[in-house]
């Protein structure tokens, strides 16, 4: 079994060195639902998946990297890693030191208090309060410039991991967290004392992003295989199995299932058993 | 599920990062006890203008916290040459460990009586071989104990080594779990303190077997009557 493994994977390496180009993708992979780390230790998540089903269409190969967020902009920027796929909003800051694709995603900003608490998300957000967000992310950002730049007396506290600002939550030392509505919503149904009190409407756009100038020329690859995906089924299939507030063990155990669809390039095919598996009752 | 098979499933994954930190502390303090020990006798008894030099590279290595080191060898100068990012790690963070080696190697060296020089020279032995059979051998010895706090110290330096892209060592392989940990329905946000308490035991192990071992040396190669002044007898 072991040597006839070894050598299908020579087998994949040779073909892939002939057939397709391989591009590294970056992601900070402690963000569920978008990326994050399953108990078989793949890789798995909405952004990636979508990168994966990207390089399907598009005939190349993907490598992920797993990258500590803020040093992303970085590496992407300076062009040792092809792309970055971490659920980022698209802004003009951010596009002077690398180029993004077209927007995938559009997400809002969640606030979530303990459900004991009884703070609405006017008094969450008002003065003397302290509000946790992790660090570098526009809920970071729509704390300091819609509420402290404006003269709202809130303290802003920064986490370098999100779930760690929950976690201070939890412990009573913030007051509210300012979090994008998906990973909101996961930690809200994973513990019965959180509670979302509302939602900002920041509308903000996230994009894939790849080095100023895209030197490799992958960026039109990617905004061409976007406007496939979306057209197919498999985009209402990944958003269903993703950003329907499914247990993240469940799906875990869909992708797996699903994962040898995704090794024969069944786009469709592996966005439908991904959905089914993960809403599965 | 038991909450402690949730937190079983968590830490496995860790056993799987501990390569890459052993990997890093090992050759980081292969890379820093080399040129610490260089360092150390060229800063004691080199020229000039080379003990300047080894000044103002352990001033300067001493003086920059180890993210900004990692950072800048990796994104500043390894990167585009394709080197391995292990090897670019435990290459930034031992000479910055060297640059505490050498005052760790200077300050036993200089711990040596002067006249064992001396006597060694006019027992007609040249610079090098008095520093080899003579100074050597006794500042080794002098220098074991601070040099298990070096050891120490090093071992908790490598949880920063994932701030190079891609590298996946003890801490940042935790961190990775950290978020679907505390997603567990019921409770997640609960498991999130003792698995880091686990992730502390980790290091807590690994400098604790380090220093033992350094210990246990210190105590073979002790001779009797050599130590260092106002030793406590126990």
């Amino acid at each position: 079994m072991k040597k006839l493994l070894l050598v299908l994977g020579l087998l994949v390496v040779l073909g892939l060195a002939v057939t397709a180009e391989t591009y590294k993708v970056a992601s900070d992979t402690t963000w569920p639902p978008f990326e994050w780390q399953a108990g078989t230790g793949e890789l798995i998540g909405f952004d990636l998946d979508v990168m994966r089903l990207i390089g399907i269409l598009e005939g190349y190969d993907v490598e992920i990297v797993s990258y500590s967020w803020d040093i992303i902009f970085i590496d992407v920027g300076s062009g040792s890693v092809d792309i970055g796929a971490s659920g980022a909003t698209i802004t003009a800051e951010r596009e002077q030191i690398v180029d993004f694709s077209m927007p995938y995603w559009t997400s809002n900003q969640a606030v979530i208090v303990l459900g004991s608490s009884g703070l609405n998300i006017a008094s969450a957000l008002g003065a003397g309060k302290k509000i946790g967000a992790q660090v570098g992310t526009t809920g970071a950002k729509w704390v300091q410039e819609q509420l402290i730049d404006k003269g709202v007396d809130v303290q802003l506290v920064e986490y370098t991991l999100y779930p760690l600002a929950v976690l201070d939550l939890v412990n009573g030392n913030v007051d509210a967290v300012v979090q994008d509505e998906p990973a909101s919503r996961a930690s809200a149904a994973a513990d019965s004392r959180l509670a979302i009190v509302g939602v900002i409407e920041t509308g903000e756009e996230f994009g894939f992003f790849v080095t100023n100038g895209d030197p490799k020329g992958v960026l039109p690859k990617i905004n061409d295989g976007l406007q496939q995906l979306k057209a197919s089924t498999a985009w209402a299939d990944l958003i269903k199995a993703y950003m329907g507030g499914a247990e993240l063990a469940k799906i875990e155990a869909a992708w797996t299932a699903a994962a040898p669809l995704l090794a024969a390039k069944d786009v469709v095919g592996f966005a439908s058993a991904l959905a089914a598996g993960a809403t599965s009752p | 599920m038991s909450a402690g098979e949730i937190l079983w499933q968590s830490v496995v994954p860790l056993f799987s990062a501990l390569p890459v930190t052993l990997t890093v502390l090992g050759l980081l303090l292969v890379v820093g006890l080399a040129l610490g020990t260089v360092l150390a006798f060229a800063q004691t008894y080199g020229r000039r203008p080379i003990r300047a030099l080894c000044v103002s590279y352990e001033q300067l290595f001493r003086g920059i916290p180890p993210i900004v080191v990692l950072l800048f060898f990796w994104n500043g100068l390894f990167q585009s040459i394709g080197m391995p990012r292990v090897l670019v790690a435990a290459l930034a963070l031992g000479m910055r460990s060297a640059a505490y080696q050498s005052q760790i190697f200077r300050g036993a060296i200089q711990a040596v009586p002067a006249g064992q020089m001396m006597a060694a020279r006019s027992l007609g032995m040249s610079r090098f071989q008095a520093i080899r059979s003579v100074i050597l051998p006794q500042a080794f010895r002098l220098a074991l104990p601070p040099w298990s706090n070096e050891y120490s110290s090093v071992v908790k330096d490598t949880a920063f080594i994932c701030v190079i892209g891609g590298l996946i060592d003890l801490t940042r392989q935790a961190m990775m779990k950290v978020a679907p940990l505390s997603m567990r329905p019921g409770i997640g946000t609960q498991l999130v303190l003792p698995y880091l308490i686990i992730l502390g035991l980790f290091y807590l192990v690994l400098t604790f077997s380090g220093t033992a071992l350094l210990s246990l040396l210190e105590r073979q190669l002790q001779i009797p009557g050599f130590e260092m002044k106002g030793k406590v007898e126990r």
